[in-house]
């Protein structure tokens, strides 16, 4: 778009535009022809560098040595010698898949001028120091992995006294805690540049290779104390299916791959074809990439300790949607491809989050930057596959994408981007390439499917999210007809319940007509008359409902806003009649008729009902101080009405928390105690979805807290009022918590008083067992999230200013910006 | 996220050539061209609230909270109503607490689906009273008045086109 208005400003002149108001993008080709002009060079060298190895049409080893050569042969010019330098380490940073491209590039352009490579590598260097100062773990991966890739320009070791100082930082950071994760990270970053310094030109540096990978062995190896905690599948729940750490799978693979002789015979080595084309021009005996004037390894210095980066780390688990089906359609954990690939694809999709239509295409062209052998052509079906299975085998590329993305949509705690990303980003490779991708991701979805009950349930419920979106990104069109036998499942099995809360969120995307017109016979009765209804009945109407005189006579006057003289009589009278039928609580039905009032006057749109609970916003506020059970009636009116359509309660409880018309202990207590229902409730995604936001509201809150707390520059007395809110608030957060694990630790103990009275009080039947699971699923998730809270939290206050800290004196008063800042934390 | 200031790639998130050009066009001479280019773009450096199009006339309030609440929590929302008849006329604007939010949700959101439409997602300065308002001649979007393809979900033909269709019938028959 950018490019048009540019081109319309310069041909049109500045009046033309007026008068086209419509369609002023399209009618370009009418306009006199554009003046014939050469392309300057160093934007076709730009183009060309920045398009390496994307087509499969050409051969990329020529278009390697058309850029060096046209760089190298005018060296003189500044314009392009700048942009091949600064395109290459773009590329470098941005597009992780082109690295051995690019370095392959660099080699020839060294060996036809010696200058312009060690331009390169000044600037490489820079680059290389600026990251590791700031802690950017993966673009120092990256650079390193480039710089390994021009491993024979070096002098001496080249890149390995490098990689061994990071691995000194690393031991330091591992003997001074086992909770380090840094340490990992550092260990994962030398692990994954090995196999391309391997796969460089350079020879005679496997015994270098080996010793560094003895080192580590012991550090990678040793499992940390929070992989459990991030595994897709819980251990407890599923051992079998619980993957290892990528860290030390990467260890044993490439301890593998040292006994093969580095075979990695699934990188790229496009020198290897550039040697080829100049054979002729060699001198015998001389290999093009053993220049005879070596450069020494830029000069990097590592700083001790290093710095964490801007993310915090944790560890990371290998994931595969593709394990366990009848062929192997994706290399298995065993074949370092395996993680080869998935490094450089993971880098690719976080790094371009900005252009999902360019990450997407990026994906579908994965076997452009891989070896010709390691995948089979693109779209081949399942079915094919099989013929193609044995020795040396070769994968599914569209399922090796598909599996890529899917690795960082099941990211714990979580991953870089919000999940729209990930889903916005399926949607695009679906796009582009339908009959390829479409397959691939019905087999994801059905793994993920058949492994539901015994999935994290973060994780599930991210799966039920995702589906549900794509299908409303393609006609909701499912084969469902798969499906059939597991509506005869409990109600509460994770299969039933899946599908329940995956038709609800397609209702919530579209509406319930369109949903049912989309599924089979069988799934109709599942979309109930409730759902298709845009307003839900006004209870009160039916004579019989108690308090139903004076629920339509309360309805009617928040109908006509009337003044609280009015509503205070009907109210009151709802209690009186309460009291002398020996309620215990008057205020819960009086609350009950308020509140349900409310939803029905409100029930046309979300900004209907929030005008009317703002109009009765005072009236609501005084119910939480005088009956903590009436505030839980509140929330229970509000599910009650939407009851059909829990979409718009979440909502609607969403805004009242807002309003602090409600707490997020009472929405805990509304769901978790009054309505755990011998834990079923459990079973149930919009009530994991209300309290995931619940407690998500209170972890955003404190975390902005925190980050006033740890701003820098900050002095008494602030020092010590913040600190105070932080504490007050850390209290809160902890009790809710704890009120979250009360509450289930009875259900995935099977001792839940609810839980025992059912049945024979055996606790043996059948749904007893899926109860449980719930409760284990849901205990998991919320201990999680407390040690990711409470570790986030102690990092930060790690660094903060102690509490004491007065300010230096002749500084310039901050007080004032420092209650803005607090002000701004309370208002969210 | 990548740390370069000039990406390899175009990005999804700037403004779109919509906006940079409804200010060129009341501009006068280049000086002032310049200030408003960059008035315009400052206002945009923070901008938390999105303008979002192609919106079919029947998708409501829920069905947009539901899936640009996946980009954050959203503070605002304003449907876009026929100025006549005050019934939804295909866009609204919706608003988020931090500018953050709104540029993932030209990244993420921006050319999606929902309700099965294609929808538009721009970068908008923010929402002011009177801009819920269609601006075309009988009160819906301007789009809607010429429009010659058939869109079921947004009226039909575009009004001011199907009137001289119809006119155009009526002629024909009286001429029979």
């Amino acid at each position: 778009m950018a490019d048009y208005e540019r081109r319309n400003n310069g041909y049109r002149g500045g009046g033309g535009g007026r008068k086209r108001r419509y369609r002023d993008d399209e009618d370009f080709d009418r306009r006199p022809q554009r003046r014939r002009y050469e392309e300057p060079l160093f934007v076709q060298v730009r183009r060309q560098l920045l398009t390496i190895a994307e087509s499969a049409a050409r051969r990329v080893e020529d278009d390697i040595m058309s850029i060096a050569k046209s760089v190298a042969e005018n060296y003189d010019d500044q314009e392009l010698r700048n942009t091949y330098v600064d395109i290459s380490l773009d590329l470098v940073l941005e597009q992780p898949m082109k690295i051995p491209f690019v370095a392959a590039t660099t080699l020839v352009a060294y060996n036809l001028k010696a200058e312009l490579g060690a331009d390169l590598l000044k600037k490489a260097g820079e680059a290389l120091q600026k990251y590791i100062d700031l802690g950017s773990w993966r673009e120092v991966k990256l650079l390193l992995r480039f710089l390994g890739g021009l491993q024979p320009l070096f002098e001496g070791e080249g890149i390995f006294p490098l990689l061994e100082e990071l691995f000194a930082r690393a031991v330091d950071l591992q003997t001074a805690s086992s909770e380090d994760l840094l340490g990992l990270e550092l260990v994962k970053i030398i692990l994954f540049t090995i196999p391309y310094v391997m796969t460089s030109p350079a020879t005679g540096f496997e015994s270098q290779a080996l010793a560094l990978l003895e080192k580590t062995d012991i550090i990678a190896s040793t499992p940390h104390a929070l992989v459990d905690l991030v595994n897709t599948f819980s251990p407890d729940e599923n051992k079998e299916a619980a993957g290892p750490s990528v860290i030390s799978l990467l260890q044993s693979q490439l301890q593998g791959e040292a006994n093969r002789g580095w075979e990695l015979k699934c990188l790229p080595r496009p020198w290897k074809g550039v040697q080829e084309i100049e054979k002729d021009d060699q001198e015998p005996g001389q290999s093009l990439f053993e220049p005879v004037n070596k450069v020494t390894f830029p000069q990097v210095n590592v700083p001790n300790p290093v710095p964490n980066g801007p993310r915090p780390l944790f560890p990371e688990v290998y994931i595969s949607v593709y394990a366990n089906q009848e062929i192997d359609t994706v290399p298995p954990p065993s074949d370092i491809t395996s993680l080869l690939l998935r490094d450089a694809l993971v880098d690719t999709i976080n790094l371009i989050d900005f252009n999902r239509v360019a990450g997407a295409k990026y994906l579908i062209d994965v076997d452009c930057y891989f070896t010709p052998y390691t995948f089979v052509k693109r779209a081949t079906p399942f079915d094919r596959m099989r013929d193609l299975a044995g020795e040396g085998q070769s994968w599914k590329p569209e399922d090796v994408a598909v599996d890529a993305v899917f690795s960082q949509l099941y990211q714990l705690p979580t991953p870089e981007h919000k999940l729209v990303y990930y889903h916005a980003l399926l949607t695009e490779c679906c796009k582009i390439a339908p009959a390829a991708i479409a397959p691939s991701l019905g087999r994801a979805i059905r793994f993920l499917y058949n492994n539901l009950d015994t999935m994290d349930l973060e994780l599930s419920n991210r799966f039920l999210d995702w589906f549900a979106h794509h299908l409303s990104n393609f006609g909701f069109t499912w084969k469902w007809s798969e499906w059939v036998e597991d509506l005869d499942l409990p109600a509460i099995h994770p299969k039933l319940a899946f599908i329940n809360g995956a038709l609800d969120k397609e209702i919530r995307l579209s509406f319930a007509q369109r949903i049912k017109g989309t599924l089979p016979e069988p799934y109709i009765p599942l979309i109930t008359e409730g759902k298709e209804k845009d307003t839900p009945e006004f209870k009160y109407m039916s004579e019989t409902a108690p308090y139903a005189k004076e629920g339509q006579e309360l309805m009617q006057l928040i109908r006509k806003k009337a003044g609280d003289e009015e509503i205070q009589p009907v109210i009151a009278s709802i209690e009186e009649q309460a009291q002398s039928l020996g309620v215990d609580d008057p205020k819960i039905p009086s609350t009950d008729a308020l509140v349900t009032s409310i939803c029905f006057v409100g029930s046309k749109s979300l900004s209907h009902v929030l005008s009317c609970i703002e109009r009765n916003k005072d009236r609501l506020l005084a119910i939480g101080p005088v009956s903590q059970r009436a505030r839980c009636q509140i929330i229970g009116s509000v599910m009650e009405y939407w009851a059909d359509q829990s979409g718009i309660a979440i909502d609607i409880i969403d805004k009242l928390l807002n309003y602090t018309i409600i707490s997020p202990l009472s929405v805990l207590e509304w769901a978790l105690s009054e309505s755990i229902a011998a834990g079923t409730v459990l079973a149930k995604s919009h009530i994991y979805e209300m309290i995931s936001a619940t407690v998500g509201k209170v972890t955003n809150r404190m975390r902005q807290i925190v980050a006033a707390r740890t701003q820098p520059g900050l002095y008494e007395p602030q020092l010590s009022v913040l600190d105070e809110t932080l504490a007050r608030e850390r209290a809160e957060m902890q009790a809710l918590f704890q009120f979250i694990e009360d509450s289930i630790v009875s259900v995935a103990a099977g001792s839940n008083d609810e839980l025992m009275e059912r049945g024979d009080g055996s606790g043996d039947l059948p749904e007893d067992a899926i109860i449980r699971q719930w409760g284990r699923r849901w205990l998991r998730v919320f201990r999680r999230k407390v040690a990711v809270e409470e570790a986030f939290i102690s990092d930060a206050l790690a660094h903060a200013t102690p509490v004491g800290t007065e300010a230096p004196p002749m500084q310039p008063d901050t007080s004032g910006e420092e209650d803005v800042k607090i002000a701004d934390a309370d208002e969210q | 996220m990548s740390v370069l200031a000039v990406n390899t790639v175009d990005r999804l998130d700037r403004p779109s050539a919509y906006y940079a050009g409804k200010n060129k066009r009341r501009r006068y001479n280049d000086r002032e061209e310049e200030r408003e280019q960059d008035e315009s773009s400052s206002k945009l450096s923070n901008a938390t609230t999105l303008y979002v199009g192609n919106l079919s006339f029947y998708t409501t309030e829920e069905q947009i909270h539901e899936l640009f609440a996946k980009c954050g929590e959203i503070k605002r929302l304003v449907m876009g109503l026929d100025r006549f008849n005050k019934t939804p006329c295909g866009f609204c604007f919706v608003e988020y607490y931090t500018h953050q939010d709104a540029l993932d949700c030209l990244k993420y959101i921006g050319g999606t689906k929902l309700d099965e439409r294609i929808i538009r997602t721009d970068l908008d300065p923010g929402f002011e009273e009177g801009r819920q308002y269609g601006r075309g001649k009988s009160g819906g979007q301007v789009r809607d008045e010429y429009r010659d393809e058939y869109d079921p979900g947004r009226g039909g033909y575009g009004r001011a086109y199907d009137e001289q269709r119809q006119r155009e019938e009526d002629e024909y028959g009286a001429g029979r």
